[in-house]
């Protein structure tokens, strides 16, 4: 019964898809390097939030290492900060970079409990005018079926580091940078280092 | 999110108002640190409104939907949303046509036809399967599309973060959905209403997690919120000057 329109479907929808398929283009060299760094990241994570039997505080703690070995948190507080930057002194910058590495970890391990049944698929890459290379990922499954999740990466002595995520065209720089920056221009780099470790010191809950 | 449409908005208003005097009622007066952002020259009026909806969800909204929560299973949860997601297809369609996008339009009328078949009413999502993925466009989208800008940052009653196009596409698209001509207001309302709190049940532990996580969790959402739109309107295209700024500071 089904069998026509199914196959009235297939054809359908094979022509449909082949109108939209983009052109097919060879990656270049620092594409490669940078997808690399991305599916080795995804694929370890991954394995991690799998496997159930590791206490959740440990999952957190192993995530933290592998995903911190691949970001260039230091660039990254960098980009948040932007002009304040300047702001800050040597001792201050240390210590802020190390806070927003504490913060990043208590935002964002909390939730790992969410996102163990998906797939992450990498759909395309790009490379920037001046070298970022920009590495396209959807979330295939689970809670956030469909998500677009872009990595832009950056090469540091010949090491590809990520330095954004950008969540459907909400990039986690630019939306830390707003947040920072009237605090900054209110109270100083003093008031978001009291800020920062306010928020680590209530620490996380997990969900 | 459609709720523009209904012929009479300030009965269901009108009820919130009362909750929101006397939330609002112990809060102070907005404060604003350092410089107003240019997004956001109406900062002041759009905290206040924030506050209050930030009140109607504690006290109302996601109470709610925590009970939804509690009685249906996240899978369940996720079908209604397609459905409702499915049923938005006049929406959809012509809006890829006004923005000359036969092939969106095509895509977008081949997955209702699939997933109002195969898909159960729209229940479940086949044609995402085949690689058939919605384009979602919007009259807001639309009209961003045309060059008009979005105007600043405007957060409305209970509907939320947006902007004045994207009030005018909302109250638009709100006619070009078929069913509010045809059942009763109450119906339509509801189910309205209905679309909204699934979706706010769906994102329980997200909005959680932010808001405890958030220095400036009002700025964190209208960061969201107008990257969000304006990846929408470029259809995902980059914006090489925007990125420019964010990722080179010299």
């Amino acid at each position: 019964m089904l069998r026509p329109a199914r196959i009235a479907t297939a054809v359908f929808v094979a022509v449909v898809s082949g109108l939209a398929a983009p052109g097919v283009r060879a990656a270049t060299e620092s594409e490669a390097g940078a997808r690399t760094v991305i599916s080795e990241t995804v694929e370890e994570v991954l394995a991690v939030l799998r496997d159930k039997t590791v206490p959740t505080e440990d999952r957190i703690r192993s995530i933290e290492q592998i995903v911190y070995g691949r970001f260039d948190l230091y660039v990254m507080s960098r980009l948040v900060l932007a002009r304040s930057w300047k702001r800050f002194s040597e001792e201050q910058k240390a210590e802020y970079v190390e806070e927003f590495k504490k913060y990043l970890t208590n935002s964002y391990g909390s939730r790992i409990e969410r996102y163990d049944q998906q797939r992450v698929e990498i759909v395309g890459e790009r490379e920037e005018a001046r070298g970022d290379v920009v590495i396209q990922t959807k979330i295939v499954g689970g809670e956030f079926e469909g998500a677009l999740v872009d990595y832009r990466l950056r090469n540091q002595n010949g090491e590809w580091r990520v330095i954004d995520i950008v969540i459907e065209g909400i990039s986690m720089v630019s939306n830390y940078r707003d947040q920072f920056k009237s605090i900054v221009s209110s109270g100083g780099p003093e008031l978001l280092l009291e800020k920062l470790k306010e928020k680590n010191a209530a620490g996380m809950t997990i969900d | 999110m459609r709720s523009w449409g209904d012929p009479e908005p300030r009965t269901r208003l009108g009820a919130l108002a009362v909750i929101a005097a006397a939330l609002t009622a112990a809060v102070s007066c907005a404060h604003i640190d350092g410089e107003p952002d240019p997004s956001d020259p109406w900062e002041r009026m759009n905290r206040g409104t924030f506050r209050f909806n930030e009140g109607a969800d504690r006290w109302v909204v996601e109470p709610v939907a925590k009970g939804i929560d509690f009685v249906l299973p996240d899978p369940v949860e996720r079908s209604i949303r397609k459905f409702f997601d499915n049923s938005m297809f006049p929406v959809y369609f012509g809006n890829d046509l006004l923005q000359f996008k036969p092939v969106s339009a095509v895509e977008d009328l081949a997955r209702f036809v699939i997933n109002t078949t195969i898909g159960i009413a729209g229940f479940f999502d086949p044609a995402s399967r085949f690689g058939l993925e919605g384009h979602r466009e919007d009259f807001g989208q639309t009209l961003g599309y045309w060059g008009v800008p979005p105007g600043p940052y405007l957060v409305l009653p209970i509907l939320g973060p947006s902007n004045p196009r994207d009030s005018v596409g909302l109250a638009a698209d709100s006619f070009s959905t078929v069913y509010p001509w045809f059942v009763p207001f109450w119906v339509s309302s509801a189910i309205t209403t209905g679309n909204r709190l699934n979706q706010r049940s769906l994102a329980l532990d997200e909005i959680a997690a932010e808001r405890r996580a958030a220095l400036d969790y009002y700025v964190a959402v209208r960061n969201a919120y107008l990257n969000y739109r304006e990846n929408q309107v470029r259809d995902q295209e980059e914006d090489e000057a925007d990125d420019d700024d964010l990722y080179y500071l010299d």
